[in-house]
């Protein structure tokens, strides 16, 4: 337990946990090892709990057609990810798979609820964290929709250069 | 430009949690796409003489727009598949058949070429592009590069000015481009010129009197420079206009966004013949000579004095301005320039070696791979530079002498 609480000091949301507050939330987290290629949750199942990745690398995707999904992001050791399964009871909104063989600390929903409910400021503290984290990813997600937007205009044969044609003849 | 787009998919195996990462970049996505040119009346090719390097090029004029694009003959080649029928895998296979190379990059600087002018059917993407032209960049060198643009294209046009030009051409235009105007000209200037080398043993006397009357000598000297050129444009257009094309623009603006003169856009030349090109370039300085002559006969006519000593010099200042105007190495796209581009069938000839600039080192290395058309665009460089130095170092003596003098 002492070298889970250790390792949530690098995990973003628990940087404003003293020692005690890590080693209450360390004693919450479940610890999981998954095999690379597993598939952890697709999308539209249940979503209860969020993922630490304690070692390994996770890539998340969506759907798009038939077997092909688009590659949203991968987290590595240190990152999490589900976070909207703390809040929220709507169905994953993307498919999380191991790329290599990994380890996940699990937090499930009903655990964070408790530490809502009896640890108040631990559970605002988490919450400020995951807040700009939100937002991190929310930057990130506007990228991606504006690189995808990008893709699709080149492969019309766009520049986003406005090419004017240099030729002419004025003669003085 | 930018990296193509990529976007990374992650294609699922029939095995349970196989599966494997592909990234595909937005050129792959060409291949199914058919580009579709405008219909064949709104638009005219023609091909221009065989260059130096025995390629030839073609102007193609997009006759909704009015604008014109210079394509290669690979560009040329692409261009004449974009029916709207063949997909860019296939052309791009008959390309390769054709030329023995193919990249699909090539294919995505001619649609933007080609949307550019409008030349293919997408208006909507076409807007959203020339909007984008507005679009303000915080990069302090995007800023410098636009505003250099906006500074390059600052001019003052006459409105209508094919209307104009026509008028003026029916009016009593068409006279200058008769033959005997021409053979007029010709007896004007092999008069002035033996007249000239009479007048140049009075030199010190002319200088004398001119020397007297700084004020009034530089007056004259620019209303007569300025006047001959507002006529010299006009006559550009006049000749653009015998030849039955059509006249852009005719006004004021900074040349390669240094030198404030007259011009007249006369593009629509490049429809026509190698011929009617060089004749309307060589119609301009034209004005000047001819002006000149018939100061340098008038300076006979009249007495000895400031007179004369001021039609002499006017005369001498109006040839010197043909003569200047038809030096081709100066870095300027000027009269003489133009009718180098002509003869050696390369119109893009000086921004081809200005771009040739950076590859310079590299290419002299291997300069056992420079193809003719380079080395045109070398000798280009090498006698412009040449030129320019010659010219500072001569008006640095002559701005010596006149400390001196002062």
């Amino acid at each position: 337990m002492q070298l889970v609480s250790e390792f949530l000091r690098n995990v973003s949301f628990c940087q404003d946990l003293n020692e005690a507050a890590r080693s209450k939330l360390a004693e919450l987290l479940i610890s999981k090892k998954i095999s690379a290629g597993a598939v952890i949750f697709r999308e539209f199942d249940d979503s209860d709990c969020l993922y630490i990745v304690k070692s390994g690398r996770i890539i998340i995707s969506k759907h798009v057609q038939d077997q092909v999904d688009i590659v949203l992001t991968r987290f590595h050791t240190g990152d999490f990810f589900g976070e909207m399964g703390l809040f929220d009871t709507s169905p994953r909104s993307a498919t999380a798979q191991t790329e290599t063989d990994s380890v996940l600390l699990r937090l499930d929903r009903k655990a964070f609820q408790q530490v809502f409910s009896d640890e108040p400021e631990i559970a605002a503290r988490i919450c400020y964290r995951l807040v700009t984290v939100f937002i991190e990813r929310l930057r990130a997600t506007n990228d991606q929709a504006r690189e995808a937007i990008r893709w699709g205009l080149e492969a019309t044969g766009f520049s986003p250069e406005p090419q004017r044609s240099p030729f002419g003849r004025r003669s003085t | 430009m930018a990296d193509p787009a990529k976007l990374e998919l992650l294609n699922r195996s029939g095995d349970a949690g196989g599966f494997e990462i592909v990234q595909i970049d937005s050129l792959h996505a060409y291949s199914a796409y058919k580009p579709r040119r405008l219909p064949e009346s709104d638009w005219e090719v023609t091909p221009q003489p065989k260059s130096a390097d025995g390629t030839r090029q073609f102007v193609l004029r997009n006759l909704r727009q009015d604008s014109y694009v210079l394509l290669n003959a690979g560009e040329y080649f692409l261009w004449n598949y974009f029916d709207g029928r063949h997909s860019l895998e296939e052309i791009g296979r008959a390309f390769y058949v054709a030329f023995g190379a193919f990249d699909y990059l090539l294919i995505r600087q001619l649609l933007g070429k080609l949307y550019g002018c409008g030349l293919l059917e997408s208006k909507r993407l076409l807007d959203f592009q020339l909007n984008r032209g507005a679009m303000r960049d915080s990069r302090w060198t995007t800023r410098l590069r636009w505003n250099w643009m906006k500074w390059c294209a600052l001019s003052l046009r006459v409105p209508h000015a094919d209307r104009v030009c026509s008028l003026i051409y029916q009016r009593g235009g068409f006279l200058l481009f008769h033959p005997f105007t021409f053979w007029l000209s010709a007896a004007a200037a092999v008069c002035a010129l033996a007249l000239a080398l009479r007048f140049g043993q009075n030199a010190s006397s002319f200088a004398y009197f001119l020397k007297a009357r700084p004020w009034l000598i530089s007056g004259v000297m620019l209303a007569t420079l300025i006047s001959a050129s507002i006529l010299h444009v006009l006559v550009h257009a006049l000749a653009c206009k015998a030849h039955g094309r059509r006249v852009r623009e005719l006004g004021f603006f900074l040349l390669q966004g240094i030198v404030p003169t007259f011009y007249a856009d006369v593009t629509d030349i490049f429809m026509s013949s190698r011929r009617a090109r060089v004749i309307v370039d060589l119609a301009g300085p034209m004005v000047e000579v001819v002006l000149g002559s018939i100061a340098i006969v008038a300076a006979q006519a009249v007495s000895a004095g400031l007179g004369q000593a001021l039609l002499f010099g006017v005369g001498l200042a109006l040839w010197e301005s043909a003569l200047l105007n038809l030096y081709p190495f100066n870095f300027l796209e000027m009269d003489g320039y133009n009718i180098l581009a002509d003869l050696t069938a390369m119109p893009m000839l000086r921004q081809q070696a200005l771009a040739l600039i950076p590859h310079l080192p590299e290419r002299l290395l291997n300069f056992k791979s420079l193809a003719r058309a380079e080395w045109l665009q070398l000798a280009y460089l090498a006698l412009c530079l040449t030129s320019v130095v010659i010219y500072v170092i001569v008006h640095i003596d002559a701005l010596r002498a006149l400390i001196h003098f002062s």
